[in-house]
């Protein structure tokens, strides 16, 4: 690998329309530059040589984290992996984002690195991703044609290929706010060290019934385990309005298993799934039942 | 082509012609003669390039230059006073935490930015802000020994 | 041997702390001279190619591009070993016939180098790499030691027929084993294998090559044993040693791969194509492929014990990997046996070891050379054994280490031992009693190890270990010492300053270190097999001495006494008698130097060491671990390490180099792998985020507990104390698996899979 960089033309607007402008004009010669974790070691590695290079970070408009009880959650694609994970309302509204964004990388790399960077990366292991799956987050992209809303669970169509199109900028990600009684977590692996990348990771997100402890709505949500992020959605499906108990939970485990197909390490990969989907699902469940439990009181 | 680069560096500041494809890394090293800061992975896995940006932990290795203009940027050299070392590097010094000395200007600012944050951290909260600082050396446990001593001198300095 | 002692054994700083911490350190890679070129090296992508043509037209019109040489151009320097075995430095031992060049023209590992350039700067200098244009005919290629010996396998060097790079045996055995087995009543036997550990040291390799103007090679080295490095740089170049001046610089870490030459020759040979200073500084990838990395070893070690634990019997056959070239892989075997069949006392004992050539990266020195890999076999057989003879680990231990008196692992007699001590101490911290061989129920189980270990304190009898030190007086009593042990971070300038201070009765900051330019250091063998402080130190021990026989003469007559009247303290000369008649040493070798009396004298000593015995340390590894039944994942949850390692000459010291070494045990039990793909003979692992080695959350608790027991030998009684903390780590980690879910791991790493599958196979 080399150890810089490739020359390059650099620009740094100051608004979004300058951005998508300077990505139009230099088409697929360019690349977005955000917080750089991703992109400069692709550079290094000779993987990409931009002859453009669209200096994003300097856009005040796209780095905010906003909410409201309507609107939800709105975050802008500069926001960091550390403003996320240290968000108060993250923290108490969407807690399992907060703990997949508090668990990339390190210090460091979630000072620099952006929500935005780490979906538009589009790779096969984003921790971000499975939580904005189950979150049902919304992408909005724009681009000098204007802008248009993909959910997320259509962006990703092959490892480090997405519905982004050339010259099209993301700038926002949209989450409703989850309904009431719902909880959630993220769970992960590392492949080998405490700071590593994840060898799987689960989201998971489930609406109880506090009156007959049916499970009205479950999403799961994985990363690591298929060519892009998946949702579960067959292993959804068994506990879908069903009374929950353990063996249910072990065979949404099991199913959830037979969707994944990871390449590498595969069989260890597909065990360590169902370790974590069954214990992301209990834990939701026990966290609801302590919310509800809470409620009554 | 290159472009006029303004920065605050350890305090001073100071323009520079580069090109837009130089790394931070680089115009700290080669073209300001900084040289504490270190590269050792490239990659954003090792931490020996830390430099504080506004005060906050960046990795220079993978850092554009230009990207950093007009910010404040900490290196290694900007800590002391004159001869007067900063606590955490005086710390570092009586506790062992340094062996080859490659891993410190990184782990020192890491710390250093741990503390300006949270001035009472516990050891838990030392090995977290520390864990983008690879060490191959010391086995990290003189290092956390050094930033809590330090995390005390400077209280009791504070308070004085 | 009670000394009082005020300077040995203190926590002092060290002399270089200040500078690393403050940034103005100065190391290899940030040197820079006026004019100085930026060297860079092409390296092959393949594991075994022939060179049929460089083209390199291209990259030479490149502006700012000073110099292109490829296998062509440097055919008028010699063929080296990088690993300096053509020197005659192992005693009664093998010289190795050198083959590698400075580039090759038949590439024979992935990452061997092909051709080099220099350019203005790096980004010039790394465009040019790109035009350079190789037509390489790739070759069938080898990369297991065991297909490698197959007849018919593809041939990886000229100079070792079969592949079999070295044949070598264990230089002490005795005994006879057949007869050793056949008294055994308990006999345990396994195939462990080991890993190609990378050393990651924090700077990778680096050097800056110059001409003077006498036309002088000048190169700053991060060479471990720069005076032989200088030596085989002058013989590669084909110069008389005189006119080679190597400088050692701060070096950011070495732990052995720094043992042979590195970037030196290709540094050097840019340097004198273009007239011009060369930086030639590796990227991380580099260092994994270019360089030396441990010998992996795949090994087969069987163990014969009588009904109450008393060992009757050890033998092994030992397979290790070379790579492309010969480096300094052999002999980690010899290490591994020497100090593993010589750990305990056992009365028939043998070993042979093939060490095999395949195309892959070279092998070589790394912390504990062969014995941590031989730990790894021998410490799990004895729990093994130990269980099957339904004694308990530390028991069976204690019954079989050496005592002192007894004859140590290389033939010498053993001076002192501590073991014991260790094993009882380190139990009593890790809680051994309260927690080893406890019922184990649940997902997350926990259990507890050991392992032991000796090591060496310096390279007698089995290499040159050869050094020297100078020291003299200043007017003002300050001491300028000067010797040339390597500055990796190990702390040697303090201990070899509290040494001659402690001798001298004057502080450690008195002495100023005179170090790292062979023009002006005498000759040093260097710093590897644990050796600075012991052999350096003794060294400079005598030195000093000689130099306080002077000041105590002269003090003797300023005072009107005898010398041996006298006793030096705290800078000042005492008669011991009567301690209100003293002179300070300022004013003696203020004296000796203007003198106006006929009388002047320089006061100085110096000595030439050849270390003739060689203190064992020893010491008691103690791992308590957590394993998650469900992953495979296994916690160190605390670490215990136990040395006795003679008298600490810096306490502070001797803790770090044991906590780093648990660190780099630990990686190398569980998470360091060095993946090499079968198919392509590519390296995958070649940098942190595909090499992984612990981090700071993957630290457990830890503690070391220093016996701190002074060794008639070592200088004020220390022992080799640099390499023994990592050799006893892995396998400590492996028998507290054991305690904990009852399988064994007998190949390294220990990952969550085969944690896993041993497992499953159990509970089938
Ligand atoms: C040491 C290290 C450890 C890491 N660990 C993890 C980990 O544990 N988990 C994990 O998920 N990731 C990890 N990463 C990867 C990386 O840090 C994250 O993916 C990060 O979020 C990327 O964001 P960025 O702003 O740095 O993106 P960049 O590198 O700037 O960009 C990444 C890609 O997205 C594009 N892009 C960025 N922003 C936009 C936008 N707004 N619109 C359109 N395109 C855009 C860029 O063109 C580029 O192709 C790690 C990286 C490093 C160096
Ligand atoms: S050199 Fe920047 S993180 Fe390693
Ligand atoms: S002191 Fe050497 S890497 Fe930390």
């Amino acid at each position: 690998m080399a150890r810089l960089l490739k020359p390059f033309e650099y620009f740094e607007p100051r608004t979004v329309e300058e951005a998508v402008q300077l990505l139009s004009k230099y088409g697929h010669q360019a690349k977005v530059l955000a917080g750089g974790t991703d992109l400069l070691i692709s550079m290094k590695k000779r993987k990409i040589t931009p002859q453009y290079v669209v200096y994003i970070k300097s856009i005040p408009e796209l780095d905010y984290i906003h909410y409201s009880q309507q609107a939800g959650l709105k975050i802008g694609a500069l926001a960091t992996h550390t403003a996320i994970a240290d968000s108060a309302i993250i923290k108490d509204k969407f807690e399992l984002l907060a703990s997949a964004c508090g668990k990339v990388g390190t210090p460091q790399v979630r000072n620099m690195g952006t929500i935005g960077g780490n979906i538009c990366e589009g790779g096969p292991s984003q921790d971000s991703v499975p939580s904005l799956l189950v979150l049902e987050a919304k992408l909005k992209l724009i681009s000098l044609h204007g802008e248009r809303i993909v959910p997320i669970d259509e962006f990703f169509i092959a490892p480090f290929k997405t519905a982004l199109q050339e010259a099209e900028l993301l700038t926002e990600i949209q989450i409703p706010t989850p309904p009431p009684r719902s909880a959630g977590c993220y769970k992960w692996f590392t492949k080998i060290t405490t700071v590593d990348e994840s060898l799987a990771g689960v989201a998971v997100l489930m609406l109880l019934d506090s009156t007959d402890g049916i499970c009205r709505d479950l999403k799961i949500g994985l990363c690591s385990v298929a060519p892009t992020p998946i949702r579960a959605r067959r292993a959804e499906q068994v506990l879908r309005d069903k009374k929950i108990d353990n063996s249910l939970i072990e065979r949404a485990a099991r199913v959830a298993v037979e969707e994944t197909s990871p390449r590498s390490r595969a069989d260890y990969r597909k065990r360590m799934t169902g370790v974590l989907v069954r214990e992301a699902i209990s834990e939701t469940w026990q966290k609801i039942r302590q919310l509800h439990l809470r409620e009554r009181a | 082509m290159k472009q006029i680069a303004n920065f605050i560096v350890n305090g001073k500041a100071c323009e520079l012609a580069i090109e837009p494809h130089m790394l931070l890394v680089e115009v700290l090293r080669d073209e300001l003669g900084l040289t504490g800061t270190k590269q050792s992975c490239g990659i954003g896995h090792c931490g020996a390039c830390t430099v504080l940006i506004d005060g906050i932990p960046t990795l220079s290795c993978l850092t554009p230059a230009l990207t950093a203009r007009g910010k404040n940027i900490t290196t290694i050299e900007g800590l002391a006073e004159g001869t007067r070392l900063h606590p955490i590097q005086k710390a570092f010094i009586d506790y062992g935490a340094i062996q080859c000395g490659y891993c410190t200007p990184g782990m020192i600012l890491s710390a250093k930015a741990l503390l300006d944050r949270n001035p009472n951290p516990s050891r838990e909260q030392v090995k977290q802000a520390l864990s983008g600082n690879l060490c191959r050396c010391t086995g990290y446990v003189k290092i956390v020994d050094a930033v809590l001593a330090a995390a005390e001198s400077m209280g009791k300095e504070a308070s004085e | 041997m009670s000394q009082k002692l005020s300077v040995v054994g203190k926590r002092i700083i060290q002399p270089d702390a200040a500078a690393k911490a403050t940034g103005a350190a100065m190391y290899a890679s940030d040197l820079k001279m006026p004019g100085m070129l930026i060297g860079k090296v092409l390296r092959s992508p393949y594991p075994h190619a022939k060179i049929k043509r460089i083209g390199k037209s291209k990259a030479e019109k490149l502006p700012g591009v000073e110099a292109v040489i490829t296998p062509e151009d440097v055919t008028q320097w010699k063929p080296f070993d990088r690993g300096l075995k053509d020197l005659p430095m192992i005693a009664g031992g093998y010289l190795v016939p050198p083959d590698e060049h400075i580039l090759n023209e038949r590439a024979r590992h992935f990452g061997d180098a092909i051709a080099a350039v220099a350019a203005i700067n790096e980004h010039i200098a790394e465009e040019a790499l790109e035009l350079i244009e190789v037509e390489y005919e790739e070759l069938p290629f080898v990369i297991d030691p065991e297909e490698a010996m197959k007849p018919g396998a593809p041939q990886v060097s000229d100079v070792a027929e079969g592949n079999i790079g070295k044949h070598l045996s264990y230089p002490f055995p005795e005994g006879d084993v057949e007869k050793g087995f056949k008294e055994a009543d308990c006999i345990v036997e396994g195939t462990f294998s080991t890993t190609k550990q990378e050393h990651c040291t924090a700077e990778t390799a680096a050097a800056v090559a110059h001409l003077d103007v006498n036309g002088r090679i000048n190169i700053w080295s991060q060479c471990q044993v720069a005076h032989m490095a200088r030596r085989e740089i002058a013989h590669i170049f084909n110069m008389p040693v005189s006119k080679v001046k190597l400088m050692t610089p701060l070096v950011g870490g070495g732990f052995g791969q720094r043992g042979s030459v590195c970037a030196e020759p290709i540094c050097i040979a840019l340097a004198l194509k273009t007239g011009k200073p060369v930086k030639l500084e590796y990227t991380r990838e580099e260092n994994f492929t270019a360089l030396e990395s441990r010998t992996g070893f795949k090994y087969n070690l069987k163990i014969g014990f009588k009904q109450d634990g008393t060992l009757t019997a050890m033998q092994v056959y030992m397979l290790g990997r070379l790579g492309g070239y010969m480096g300094c892989g052999p002999m980690a075997s010899v290490i591994g046996m020497v100090f593993g069949l010589g750990h305990y006392r056992c009365p028939n004992r043998a070993g042979e070891a093939d060490m095999v050539m395949t195309n892959t990266p070279v092998s070589g020195a790394f912390r504990g050379f062969g014995n941590p890999a031989m730990m790894w076999g021998i410490e799990q057989l004895v729990d093994e054994a130990a269980e099957k003879l339904g004694m308990n680990p530390l028991k069976i231990r204690l019954k079989n280490i050496k005592k002192a008196g007894e004859i140590a692992n290389m033939g010498l007699r053993l001076e002192s031992t501590y073991l014991d001590e260790c094993i009882k101490r380190g139990a009593e911290a890790i809680g051994w009693k309260e927690k080893w061989g406890k019922k184990k129920e649940g997902k997350m189980r926990r259990g507890v190890g050991i392992a032991t270990m000796t090591h060496c304190s310096g390279a007698a009898p089995l290499y040159l270990d050869h050094s020297n030190a100078f020291i003299k007086l200043n007017e003002d009593g300050s001491a300028d010492l000067t010797v040339h042990p390597a500055p990796l971070g190990q702390h040697i300038w303090g201990a070899l300053s509290q040494i001659a201070a402690e001798e001298l009765g004057i502080l450690a900051e008195d002495i100023h270190i005179v170090t790292g330019d062979t023009d002006i250091t005498l000759f040093e063998y260097g710093s590897d097999a644990s050796r600075s402080t012991y052999a350096i130190g003794s060294a400079t021990l005598i030195a000093a001495h000689q130099a306080k026989e002077q000041i105590l003469e002269r003090a003797a007559k300023m005072l009107g006494v005898s010398p041996d009247e006298l006793e030096i303290k705290e800078r000042q000369v005492y008669v011991k008698a009567n301690p209100k008649k003293s002179i300070p040493v300022a004013d003696v070798c203020y004296d000796a130097i203007y003198n106006f009396k006929g009388e002047c004298l320089n006061i100085s000593g110096k000595c030439s060491w050849e270390g003739r015995w060689n203190s064992s340390p020893t010491g008691a590894f103690f791992a308590e671990v957590e394993i998650n039944t469900e992953t495979g994942r296994v916690k160190v949850i605390k670490f215990v390490t136990a040395i006795d390692c003679g008298k600490a000459i810096n306490p502070m010291t001797v803790e770090g180099q044991l906590e780093g070494g648990m660190q780099q045990g630990i990686g190398y039990g569980l998470t360091e792998d060095y993946i090499i793909n079968k198919d392509t003979g590519v390296v995958e692992s070649d940098n942190y985020d595909t090499y992984k080695m612990p981090g700071i959350l993957d630290m457990p608790e830890t503690e070391v507990v220093i016996i701190d027991k002074p060794d008639p030998k070592g200088p004020f009684g220390a022992k080799g104390v640099g390499e023994p903390g990592m050799v006893g780590v892995a396998p400590a980690i492996a028998n507290a698996i054991y305690d904990a879910i009852g399988v064994r791991i007998k190949d390294l790493p220990i990952t969550p899979e085969k944690v896993l599958k041993a497992l499953g196979e159990k509970s089938q």
